[in-house]
């Protein structure tokens, strides 16, 4: 009695099961907005997850950075052109933060994808190489600026910061965060270990980044290393960032806009083209 | 075959026994913690080195006078000694710490735990190693700051036991790190929040005279001071503070260090849950 009460809603449903269309292909515009928007989401949970690693680590850094230099150096270089040292000083090493964390972000995500597996995740959806490329270079860029903004801050306690052109500043940390991420993208996809990746951190970038003139007006330089240092984009960035804050720079700064636009240009195009071939991605 | 003929025989297994120290048993583990450094040389060793080269250029072409003094030297004298023990200390953090984090979270940690090696020995096991790579470090990186001074090390004797304590000091904390540490990110935060910050404010870049006056106190209870100043008189004959009382500081600060990993291996302090 009761088994037959308790069974009661398994039997069978009489209403007959409404006819269905056989799926068809989903459509998209020109953009497929939901997947790029997932992909860039999901690029940004990443770093937030480990916020004391990608977010609060950096402006420490940044913060020891300032201090010590400012401390060891301050009453014993006195001014570089007509500003501190210190006022000198803050731009640059805001501006080493972001390269080093827009590249950080993307160059570990394509990194830890392709060693965990889970690459397919994002070759599989139906997104484009274009939507691709613009979904990681979104979280570059978004973790680029929060970590410049929050090391900005941070140092407004200690630095008299003037902002003598914020377009200039925007300009600047954009096209360089920008040419970070897009190279970061080639890193994680050109290395297969951890160990590449950390090469490429140690001997490329962190040199780059050093000697580009954070610490010194470029025109310190013997003749023929002010040569070579204009032909490092960092330098661009770096001086083309400062001039935004004080006014001055080593170079002119359209002369900086002009090289960071073609280089942006340039390693985007390079981007795409690996993500269209499937370059050590799709093999 | 072997040199336990009982057991072809069909005796009943006895205990194998060990005299004071398992030599084979530490023997193999030193070796395994070295293959792990020595197969990542380019990050270990000649990374490293880069940094130190690049810290000493950036300073060099910031200052534009040569008659600049630090601590009653000229700077960049004063700077190599500190490149030096920076490089040293960074090697020796990482060293125990980033095995015992790998291992615990690839959870290969038993294949160490399980072996006939006492708590004392897993512990000199890992220092032994620490200490190896340090002092590799300690010669790298003062070759390739050699060409920006030209310093020859003042004391010797003194250069390697600064060194060498020094390593021992961050290399017990980097067990105590590691054991602490669930996840890579606790030993990412150790390293940014407490070690980079005692290093960079140890009178690395600048002489502690070069602080103000209420700060220093603090300065000085730093015990990383004491490893920079004792390597930088090992360096240049100069110091900041008496090199015999900085050597007393270091000695006390790893035997405590000492003791306090060797009690959390010892109670097995999330390793054995």
């Amino acid at each position: 009695m009761s088994d037959v009460t308790e069974n009661q809603h398994l039997k069978p449903i009489d209403t007959p099961v409404p006819a269905v269309a056989p799926p068809r292909v989903r459509q998209f515009g020109a953009v497929n907005w939901r997947g790029l928007w997932t992909l860039y989401h999901r690029e940004v949970k990443r770093f937030f997850k480990v916020f004391t690693q990608t977010l609060a680590a950096p402006v420490v850094t940044t913060l020891l950075f300032y201090t010590i230099f400012t401390v060891a150096l301050q009453s014993r270089v006195g001014t570089v052109g007509t500003v501190s040292f210190t006022v000198f000083l803050a731009p640059g090493l805001i501006m080493m933060t972001i390269l080093q964390n827009s590249f950080a972000n993307t160059s570990s995500s394509m990194m830890t994808s392709k060693i965990q597996g889970n690459i397919v995740d994002v070759l599989m959806p139906p997104i484009s190489p274009l939507e691709m490329l613009c979904g990681f270079l979104g979280g570059g860029l978004t973790r680029g600026f929060i970590v410049g903004i929050s090391a900005t801050l941070a140092m407004m306690v200690f630095v008299d910061f003037t902002f003598h052109n914020p377009a200039i500043i925007l300009f600047f940390a954009f096209t360089a965060s920008t040419m970070m991420a897009l190279l970061g993208m080639i890193g994680g996809i050109w290395a297969e270990k951890f160990d590449h990746m950390a090469a490429i951190t140690n001997f490329i970038v962190v040199p780059l980044s050093f000697l580009s003139g954070t610490f010194y007006s470029i025109d310190r330089l013997p003749e023929i290393w002010q040569t070579v240092a204009h032909l490092n984009p960092f330098f661009y960035v770096i001086d083309g960032f400062r001039y935004g804050f004080i006014g001055q720079g080593d170079a002119p700064f359209w002369l900086g806009a002009l090289v960071m636009v073609t280089v942006d240009v340039v390693l985007f195009l390079v981007v795409h083209r690996m993500l269209v071939t499937g370059y050590k991605l799709k093999s | 075959m072997t040199d336990r003929p009982e057991l072809l025989l069909g005796g009943t297994p006895a205990a194998r026994r060990f005299g004071l120290l398992n030599w084979l048993g530490f023997a193999t583990f030193y070796r395994r913690e070295m293959a792990r450094g020595f197969k990542i040389w380019k990050i270990t060793l000649a990374a490293p080195a880069i940094r130190a080269v690049l810290f000493a250029s950036v300073f060099g072409l910031a200052i534009d006078r040569p008659d600049v003094t630090m601590g009653g030297m000229p700077f960049m004298t004063f700077l190599i000694p500190g490149l030096i023990a920076v490089a040293v200390l960074e090697r020796a953090f990482e060293s125990a710490a980033f095995s015992i984090v790998y291992d615990k979270t690839e959870g290969i940690f038993g294949d160490l735990a399980m072996l006939p090696l006492t708590p004392g020995e897993i512990v000199f096991g890992f220092v032994s190693a620490t200490l190896t790579g340090s002092l590799m470090v300690a010669t790298v990186v003062g070759a390739a700051l050699f060409p920006f001074v030209g310093l020859f090390p003042f004391d010797l004797f003194a250069l390697f036991f600064f060194v060498g304590i020094g390593s021992l000091m961050i290399g017990f904390f980097s067990q105590i790190a590691g054991l602490w540490a669930k996840k890579w990110d606790y030993i990412n935060s150790v390293q940014t929040f407490i070690f980079l910050p005692f290093v960079y404010f140890s009178g690395v870049f600048f002489s502690l005279g070069s602080l103000p006056a209420f700060v220093q106190p603090f300065a000085r209870a730093n015990p990383v001071f004491y490893v920079v100043d004792g390597i930088r008189f090992a360096m240049t004959g100069q110091s900041e503070t008496d090199p015999l009382f900085s050597a007393l500081v270091c000695v006390g600060v790893v035997a405590v260090f000492w003791a306090i990993s060797f009690r959390l291996f010892s109670v097995g302090y999330r390793l054995k849950s």
